[in-house]
């Protein structure tokens, strides 16, 4: 029984020290570097075939998922602890000493004055108080201690509590989050389900209620950006030579100056046949709805193209092998509205660029435009049809919640701690030889302190002041 | 105004922005070499010229940076060549301004001027000045205020290590009874190295609000808060070793040298955020995967 006593206590004191936090952190770093050095995410046999190294160790530590092995989270739950015993040991001991008596204080400085002993109590008591707004916070023995500002011990323990709440948003994340991708063309609508392949979360339920509502894509619209080229050189010494004035820059619009300047899906929610929410969301402003939210992540493009009388598809932006053509590269597809340089608007008849890869040599084939075509040697190439689909993630995260509330108060507090003022004075009256001299100890925290200039103050205010 | 005449004007007012760069990096790169000689003779003249030099640079710096701001009608800082001169003027402006609290002392300046032309030269020879359209991603009110105040505090870090680097080039100097060195003597150094603390408690809390404001971004954006990506994990890296140094600094026993090895591996760590996220993998030679091609 005594043996775990002295063994809680033990744990206590070590889950209470600031020098376990400096270690534990410092252990999570590592975990962090390694994290940096392997592809996290990646595939153990897509990483061996990149040539990956440290195989052996990859495997058996996991290292291209570290974040998620108990090598990683059992320190991060160290840390949480630490802080969290931190913050109740330190409630304690703060309130403890609100009504402490005082211990002995050092003076700082010491100030001779021209008036009794009973007369400097009170005018020194008066000018803190009333002019220099201190408030007073032990008096009746030896020395009178006031304070001034918001409490910075308060103010650390209130963003370390932050702290620890925000660990309880990431726990809460880690176990209940549900993701998913959904790609949808205009037109198409989908069920949301909880059970989506994606889904992480250790504690998502396999059978997990749907949500009970669809997802309609209206529209999906795109913008370009008319955005010249720069012709820049590559090598040093040309730009040594722009800096000496031997060589001016110049831009240039090309075949394809775009610039996507945004994307936007026009999405509506329904349930049991009725619309209960619409929006046009875009990168940076996604929708959401019951705890659900859905963001624009990005677009695909399909093309439909007649090669002579056979058709054909392909992906926008990438390879295709056809027979009598050989290896094309399509570019992305240009529709949707352009934004011209000089400021007017453009409705973009739909079209890619083609180029023809082969024997190591690119050729520039230009624009393949909508019901248009081009000549590929003795072939008709045509573009006759395309198609888009927007895809979006989603997200359920009731941990997000928590995390705002949480960061917010770190950062806001961790702000009025660091940037702020508080000061606490301890001053006695002495009569010695019948001279009268005030002692102050004064210390303070935050980069908004000066306790120089209080002493300054408070020496000004003071009648009698003899150096 | 017809296309031609944009881009002529575009082209030009691009050459002249350039070029005024190229001065700012010299300038900066000669007030280094002049500091060096500071070092060397120890004349405290050669020092203040060298300071003075900075700060005629900051201000051909702030005026290159009136001039970007117009170009691209947006804060310069959406690429590394405009974020690499964001750095160098942040840097030098805020050591400018802590050094007039240090009147004769110009050691940490040499190490300021030094990575502040190092970074200009770095983006003038290795990037490209064209100035991009805004892509949807970084349209986020969260973006600006997010590279804003995470330069800050990488700026305000520059210069704390600089001092803590001057603190312990010359302590041992000092602690062999030497009188006055670079300007410190045994009574104002531990207070010179208070201000390496206050810049740490002033980027600090920056540095939260970069990875906050970061997450709430990546929230906005794409609906993750944080994916570890490398850039990420080196930000939660330097946010740990300072917060690492500011807890050593609270245990009296580590308040010498521990917190001084941790002030200057906060620096380090900052400056792999900023440049090195894949370096140490290229340098192992881990591949990438091309899932996190930073
Ligand atoms: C990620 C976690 C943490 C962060 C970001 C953090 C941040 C900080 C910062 C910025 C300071 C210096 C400013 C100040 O004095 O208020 C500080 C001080 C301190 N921290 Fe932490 N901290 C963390 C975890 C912990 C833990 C686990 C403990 C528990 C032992 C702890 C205990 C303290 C104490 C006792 C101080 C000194 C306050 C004083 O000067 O009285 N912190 N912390």
């Amino acid at each position: 029984m005594a043996g775990s006593n002295r063994f809680l206590s033990l744990l206590y004191r070590k889950l209470s020290s600031l020098r376990t936090s400096v270690y534990v952190l410092g252990v999570l770093c590592i975990f962090y570097v390694i994290g940096t050095i392997f592809p996290q995410g990646g595939d153990i046999n897509e990483y061996e075939k990149a040539g990956g190294r440290f195989l052996e160790a990859v495997r058996l530590f996991n290292l291209l998922d570290v974040f998620n092995t108990p090598w990683f989270l059992v320190p991060a739950f160290v840390l949480f602890l630490n802080v969290s015993v931190c913050t109740y040991d330190r409630f304690l001991r703060i309130r403890a000493r609100r009504g402490a008596a005082p211990a002995a204080y050092s003076p700082d400085c010491t100030v001779h004055l021209a008036l009794t002993r009973a007369e400097a109590e009170e005018e020194v008591s008066r000018i803190l108080t009333r002019k220099m707004r201190f408030k007073v916070l032990r008096t009746g023995t030896d020395w009178t201690v006031m304070e001034k500002g918001l409490s910075y011990r308060w103010l650390t323990w209130l963003y370390h509590a932050g702290i620890a709440i925000s660990f309880v948003g990431f726990f809460i994340s880690g176990l209940f989050v549900r993701e998913g991708i959904i790609t949808l063309r205009p037109g198409e609508e989908v069920e949301i389900v909880s059970t989506m392949p994606e889904n992480r979360g250790w504690l998502v339920p396999s059978d997990h209620s749907p949500p009970g509502f669809k997802l309609v894509l209206d529209e999906f619209i795109t913008e370009y950006t008319e955005s010249p080229r720069l012709d820049y050189p590559k090598d040093k010494r040309s730009r040594v030579a722009i800096a000496l004035g031997w060589k001016d820059l110049s831009y240039r619009l090309d075949e394809d100056s775009f610039f996507p300047k945004d994307w936007f899906s026009r999405l509506r929610v329904v349930r049991d046949g009725s619309t209960l929410y619409e929006k046009k969301i875009e990168v940076n402003d996604p929708l959401r709805f019951e705890g659900y939210t859905f963001y624009q992540l990005a677009y695909e493009q399909r093309l439909k193209l007649r090669v002579g009388e056979r058709l054909v598809e392909a992906e926008a932006g990438k390879k295709v092998d056809i027979p009598s053509i050989g290896t094309l590269r399509f570019g992305p597809l240009r529709t949707g509205t352009l934004f011209r340089l000089d400021g007017t608007t453009d409705k973009i008849t739909p079209f890619v660029t083609v180029k023809r890869l082969s024997g190591g040599k690119t050729e520039e084939l230009g624009r393949l435009v909508l019901n248009g075509h081009i000549r590929v040697g003795k072939s008709k190439l045509s573009l006759v049809d395309f198609e888009e689909s927007s895809v979006l993630s989603y997200r359920y995260d009731p941990g997000v919640p928590i995390l705002w509330v949480a960061g917010s108060i770190v950062f806001a507090v961790m702000t009025l701690r660091c940037f702020g003022r508080w000061y606490e004075l301890a001053y006695r009256v002495e009569e010695r030889d019948g001279t009268t001299s005030l002692l102050i100890s004064i210390r303070s925290k935050g980069l908004g302190a000066d306790p120089a200039r209080v002493i300054r103050r408070l020496s000004h205010h003071l009648p009698g002041v003899r150096s | 105004m017809s296309q031609e005449l944009i881009l002529s004007r575009d082209a030009y007012l691009l050459t002249v922005e350039v070029r005024l760069f190229w001065l700012v990096a010299l300038v900066y790169a000669f007030s280094a070499l002049v500091l060096l000689f500071h070092i060397l003779t120890r004349r405290v003249g050669i020092g203040r010229a060298a300071q003075g030099m900075m700060w005629a640079g900051m201000i051909l710096h702030l005026g290159w940076i009136a001039l970007r701001i117009f170009e691209g009608g947006r804060a310069p800082f959406q690429t590394l060549y405009e974020s690499l001169s964001w750095f160098a003027c942040t840097a030098v402006l805020t050591y400018l301004v802590v050094s007039r609290k240090w009147r004769d002392i110009y050691l940490p300046a040499t190490f300021v001027a030094a990575l502040s032309s190092g970074a200009c030269f770095y983006a003038l020879l290795s990037r490209s000045p064209a100035v991009p359209p805004l892509s949807p991603p970084l349209q986020s009110y969260w973006f600006e205020w997010h590279v804003v105040l995470a330069f800050f505090s990488y700026a305000v870090f520059v210069v704390s290590s600089s001092i803590e680097v001057t603190y312990l080039i010359v302590k041992p100097f000092l602690n062999r009874g030497a009188d006055e060195v670079f300007g410190l003597t045994r009574s104002n150094i531990r207070e010179f190295r208070g201000t390496a603390f206050n810049l740490v408690l002033f980027g600090f809390p920056l540095l939260t609000f970069a990875i906050f404001s970061g997450a709430a971004w990546a929230n906005e954006a794409w609906g993750r808060y944080w994916s570890w990506d490398p850039k990420e994990t080196w930000s939660l890296i330097t946010w740990s070793v300072f917060t690492m140094y500011l807890h050593a600094m609270s245990i009296p026993k580590w308040r010498g040298n521990v917190a001084s090895a941790l002030n200057i591996l906060g620096f380090v760590c900052m400056m792999m955020t900023f440049l090195g996220v894949n370096w140490l993998a290229k340098l192992l030679g881990i591949p990438s995967l091309h899932l996190y091609a930073v």
